[in-house]
């Protein structure tokens, strides 16, 4: 698997120099950072702390002279800690039945296209569940738009883990969910 | 089951080594149960991007739906706190009488039936302050004296010396002046 280097399109030398960069990153990496938190089962108001956490733990790094490199995996590991602190909330609700919840997202679909949307989430569910934590955490942050080499940093695994683990999974979806 | 399939995922999600890419796009072409796996590894990969926007969304809306109870509660509170001023005021007569309904009721049960008194006292209290007020409310003529040498009014000599005039001046209610009157 590849190791190079990613390329982030982030303005990372000049963080240092103002708040404005980190502005920028707070607005391109909140909502990725949202979304991966609330999916490991943190509620939205939990995982707006954290959020909120990880950018004041950034400034602080930062203000430090910490390193500016890969600052997405940075963050990602920061509030990826912090959501394992709030064990009691932590992996709560991801693959839990969302029936109810579904119908007001499908409003503009047929109701054909609802049974079969939620036949298709209803299953995708039940295959979620059946996955290993590590299977799981590597998919959302792959969902995520991070790489291997970032997943691997936010978990403290080695990149080809990561691989195996993310092709492990996608696999067993394909498989139960029959796509 | 080919080789290449372990690396289909790392290709879809451009993690693949560059030296391992046209090897393994060169097999995808020729085989077709790989450019299957290929096509459902990507659309469960699709899928569960939605799921998760689906998680966030049931959860945004769940929080919502919490609030909606607590603003009813609150808006219902509100309306009856606004209702039961309007309703107080109204009532406060009513309430107010049956208490003197109740109050009369024992009074002729009771052993000392005498109102006497208590008429004298109310005619008392009730003529007499009316009428001191009706005189103390009614505007008076202030009167103002203003002594007046007769150096001031007659040429030297006109008049014996020492003499001295009083100009009595009524003062209207607005301030004017009514009426003078000059006497010795």
């Amino acid at each position: 698997m590849s190791d190079d280097s990613v390329p982030l399109a982030l303005p990372l030398l000049r963080l240092a120099t103002g708040s404005s960069e980190v502005t920028t990153l707070y607005r391109e990496l909140r909502k990725p950072l949202l979304r991966y938190l609330v999916c490991l089962g943190l509620t939205s108001d939990e995982a707006q702390d954290v959020v909120q956490d990880a950018f004041l733990s950034l400034q602080r790094h930062l203000a430090s002279d910490g390193a500016q490199e890969n600052i997405r995996g940075w963050l990602f590991r920061v509030a990826h800690n912090q959501a394992r602190n709030r064990q009691t909330s932590y992996h709560r609700q991801f693959g839990e039945r969302l029936d109810s919840e579904m119908d007001f997202l499908a409003h503009d679909a047929t109701p054909e296209q609802r049974v079969l949307e939620k036949e298709k989430f209803r299953r995708l569910a039940a295959a979620i569940r059946l996955l290993t934590e590590p299977e799981r955490e590597c998919l959302l942050l792959r969902a995520g738009g991070l790489h291997y080499r970032e997943i691997g940093e936010v978990l403290g695994i080695a990149t080809s883990t990561v691989a195996d683990t993310v092709e492990r999974a996608i696999k067993k979806l394909a498989e139960k969910c029959n796509v | 089951m080919c080789d290449v399939q372990a690396k289909l995922v790392a290709w879809l999600d451009g993690e693949l080594p560059s030296d391992e890419v046209v090897g393994v796009e060169r097999h995808i072409e020729e085989c077709k149960e790989c450019r299957d796996r290929l096509a459902a590894y990507e659309k469960v990969s699709e899928i569960f991007d939605v799921y998760c926007d689906v998680v966030v969304a049931a959860k945004r809306h769940g929080r919502v739906s919490l609030w909606v109870p607590v603003l009813a509660g609150a808006a219902v509170a509100t309306a009856m706190i606004f209702l039961a001023f309007p309703r107080a005021r109204i009532e406060a007569p009513s309430i107010a009488t049956p208490a003197i309904k109740a109050a009369s009721v024992p009074v002729p049960a009771l052993p000392m039936p005498e109102p006497a008194p208590r008429k004298t006292i109310r005619k008392r209290h009730a003529v007499a302050p009316v009428q001191e007020q009706i005189v103390r409310w009614q505007p008076a003529e202030a009167a103002v004296q203003i002594a007046i040498p007769a150096e001031a009014m007659f040429p030297p000599g006109a008049m014996p010396e020492g003499m001295n005039f009083i100009a009595e001046l009524s003062i209207a209610p607005d301030g004017s002046v009514k009426q003078v009157r000059v006497r010795q």
